[in-house]
């Protein structure tokens, strides 16, 4: 739930263990849930930890949300309550007014009637949520830096291309590395770029033949081309493919809707990649190049949290020190930056490996409640 | 029993010890072998179908996968000879013979001086590998065995994959199952070599019903009815009918998936999303649109998947169709804990198993349909294989090389 994820982030103490519901609420109807009856039923509003129980009375399915009276922060949710069932909410609610939000599919959303609760028990977190309205100026202008982004990677894929198809391998091995860092600086991670990110960006994972696969394309096909010895006409047909995608990605990107809703996930999943890919070496096809890698990952991390960051500073307590950890890793990085040359991943000490991959994991802690803190609700 | 020669596995002092004596000694003292109430009963070893297909999985397993080395088809035959016996004397348990001082101890006696069977299930099948020319047993495989191919979202090491045999173990403790391991490695030697081993075992039930994996989800609750023979029949076991050889019937296909879960990752999601890709409530395992574990989701009620997203695994797994009915499989998941990985992240999963009478009918369809699923980012199948597991040692007269022979 939000909540727990933010309490443990902020490292926050207050939230008590729910007391396990007791028998005899485990059956029969809960607060309802309708356009007619909204909230409804609600008969033992009382302060503490307790498991709060709805049933969707209405003929189609609906959100529940408990909201604060008069501001709406949202204290509990739950999502696709369906026709007729009961489920139960976990919640720590405090001393206050309250009310139940009920969204139900093809409706505006109602706000029933209002609970006092009163008592010194201290309530849970809570948040003014966001709506899909809210992401689409941080999606606009994510757009608008990807887009610029995308000029540069074509520019600097086309050096790469130009000195394979030349036949100079050995300027190649050094344009690789700017023409991969312009993709790898978007944050394109899971699914951002469609089937474009595989043909671009792939590894040989769940192809068949694996390096050898014809399906294995992209900057990790030319750079094993580079770093095994391939001759310059085998690693030239994979650079013109590669070329080819990039343009081609650049043509389509303009038609592409990024989904709102899913930049606030970005916030972790460009890290996440990371992480799984870049420093366990997993997608290091010889070049050891994986930390210029991540730094680039870093880099789109930045530009994803600068977009969002006018929703952010309202509601995310912990974002201050999300930043000094951002600059934590950037110089864990940086220093490993020796003036264009990177330390390949196997020559690093074990203590600089352990120092990255623990600021790392301790970032990505940071920034997985963004993804739940703005999370669009309520009204679409 | 043992008029057989396996001069190939075991040479000098330890064959002199063990060959004459071993198996009859100990087996012939099975009943005296300690009784102990604590495990349950385990199936006979002989029967029609092997055990540790239909029974609810012990504690502990170890799923392994072995490469075949003896010289030709006779070598090979012995092997099974050899691995027969063992399976029938570790199953029954028994005071192993005392060798005096010929040879070293004839059994490892980490289970003290009187073994008991604890339960133990000795599973085998063969790999499609064990067909190809090294034997001459090609007009023998059953016809829908094949290498396990790679599926999309697979990042599979080779290491960890396929085998010309299969072998489980199961039982409730660690110390049964590697015994057992160990006595059937020094028995073998000369015949087969382990390729990969994962050990794993089953979770307790929190707090009731179908046991959770690491991610926190129950899973596996959604199973064919393993006390309706006819299910097992239609589902299950192979029927011996053409395209299959004769002798397949009794046996089942078995796949085996090594999949890894990133938990970090998914300890980073938020619940509601968590949930939207299983299909089901992290808390009680119930379907999205049902209140308790065993409810039946009722897809045809949300056909825009406005309560179980049309992507969510279960959805996409078992649509619950009568055209997807054939393609139910009987999972019997492991969970597996190998330490951690390059990054300190653990480096744990699931040892995915399923059993059924097709594999391009039931495993495949299934894999097939979850390509791409939402949960594939948090997880990562590296290893595994296809085998078909033998059926049933029927008597003290057959063996598990009855299929080369009969």
């Amino acid at each position: 739930m939000l909540p727990a994820s933010l309490l443990l982030v902020a490292g926050c103490s207050s939230a008590a263990v729910v007391k396990p519901a007791s028998p005899g609420q485990d059956s029969g109807e809960g607060i309802q849930i309708s356009t007619s009856h909204c909230g409804q039923g609600w008969t033992d509003p009382h302060a503490g930890p307790q498991d709060l129980r709805f049933t969707n009375t209405d003929t189609v399915s609906a959100e529940a949300y408990v909201v604060d009276v008069p501001r709406g922060a949202v204290y509990g949710e739950m999502e696709g309550l369906a026709p007729g069932v009961t489920r139960s909410l976990p919640i720590t609610l405090g001393s206050g007014t309250y009310a139940i939000k009920c969204a139900v599919e093809d409706n505006d959303p109602i706000v029933g009637p209002s609970v006092h609760i009163t008592g010194s028990s201290p309530g849970g977190p809570a948040l003014v949520p966001v709506n899909y309205n809210d992401l689409y100026g941080p999606a606009r202008e994510y757009q608008k830096y990807v887009a610029g982004g995308l000029k540069t990677l074509v520019a600097k894929t086309a050096t790469l291309a130009a000195d394979v198809d030349r036949g100079d391998l050995k300027a190649a091995k050094k344009s690789w590395l700017p023409a991969h860092l312009a993709y790898e600086r978007l944050g394109a991670a899971y699914g951002t770029f469609g089937d474009f990110d595989g043909a671009i960006d792939g590894r040989p994972a769940g192809l068949p033949g694996g390096v050898h696969d014809p399906d294995f394309t992209g900057f990790h096909r030319v750079e094993y081309g580079l770093w095994h010895g391939e001759s310059a006409k085998s690693v030239r047909s994979a650079a013109d493919r590669l070329l080819k995608d990039v343009k081609a990605l650049k043509a389509d990107f303009p038609n592409e809707d990024l989904p709102p809703e899913d930049l606030p996930l970005r916030a972790h999943e460009i890290l996440e990649n990371t992480l799984q890919f870049e420093l366990t070496g997993k997608s290091d096809e010889g070049s050891g190049t994986s930390l210029a890698t991540a730094e680039a990952n870093l880099e789109g991390t930045r530009h994803t949290l600068d977009v969002l960051r006018a929703l952010l500073k309202p509601r995310y307590a912990a974002l201050p020190q999300t930043d000094v950890q951002l600059d934590r890793v950037q110089s864990l990085l940086d220093a490993q930056n020796h003036g264009g040359t990177w330390t390949p991943l196997q020559d690093l000490s074990g203590t600089d490996r352990e120092s990255i991959d623990g600021a790392v994991g301790d970032l990505l802690e940071r920034l997985a409640p963004i993804a739940t803190t703005l999370f669009p609700r309520g009204s679409q | 029993m043992s008029g057989y020669d396996r001069r190939s596995f075991l040479r000098g002092a330890l064959a002199a010890g063990i060959a004459g004596a071993t198996v009859g000694g100990m087996a012939g003292a099975a009943s005296a072998a300690p009784q102990d109430t604590a495990t349950p009963p385990a199936p006979p070893f002989h029967g029609r179908h092997q055990a540790g297909i239909l029974e609810t999985p012990r504690r502990r397993t170890i799923m392994s996968s072995f490469d075949v080395v003896a010289d030709d088809k006779n070598g090979l035959v012995d092997l099974l000879h050899t691995l027969t016996d063992r399976a029938r004397v570790l199953t029954a348990g028994g005071t192993p013979p005392q060798n005096g001082v010929t040879t070293p101890p004839s059994d490892s006696g980490i289970l003290g001086p009187s073994v008991p069977s604890g339960g133990l299930m000795v599973t085998v099948g063969v790999g499609a590998s064990l067909f190809d020319d090294r034997y001459g047993l090609a007009s023998r495989k059953p016809s829908g065995l094949t290498a396990m191919p790679t599926f999309p979202n697979d990042d599979l090491d080779p290491a960890w994959c396929h085998g010309d045999l299969s072998l489980q173990l199961s039982a409730d403790d660690d110390d049964i199952l590697l015994h057992a391991l160990r006595d059937i490695a020094r028995h073998t030697r000369g015949g087969m070599q382990v390729r990969w081993r994962m050990n794993g075992f089953t979770n307790p039930p929190r707090p009731t019903g179908t046991q959770r994996n690491f991610l926190g989800f129950k899973d596996g609750i959604s199973n064919p009815d393993v006390t309706n023979a006819a299910e097992m029949d239609r589902l299950v076991w192979a029927s011996g009918k053409a395209p299959d050889p004769a002798w397949t019937a009794g046996g089942s296909y078995l796949v085996v998936r090594l999949i890894r879960m990133l938990v970090e990752f998914w300890d980073r999601v938020g619940l509601s999303e968590q949930e939207q890709m299983f299909g089901r409530s992290k808390d009680t395992g119930a379907p999205l649109d049902g209140m308790r574990e065993q409810d039946a989701p009722k897809f045809h009620l949300d056909p825009e998947g406005r309560v179980i997203p049309l992507t969510s695994h279960i959805r996409v797994a078992n649509p619950r169709t009568p055209q997807t009915d054939a393609s139910r499989i009987l999972r019997r998941g492991f969970n597996y804990d190998r330490g951690m990985d390059e990054v300190g992240n653990l480096d744990v999963g699931l040892i995915f198993t399923c059993y059924q009478q097709n594999i391009a009918r039931q495993f495949e369809a299934t894999q097939k349909r979850l390509i791409d699923e939402p949960l594939v980012d948090y997880i990562s199948p590296f290893g595994g294989g296809y085998f078909f597991t033998l059926p049933g040692v029927q008597d003290s007269s057959r063996t598990y090389a009855d299929f080369i022979q009969v």
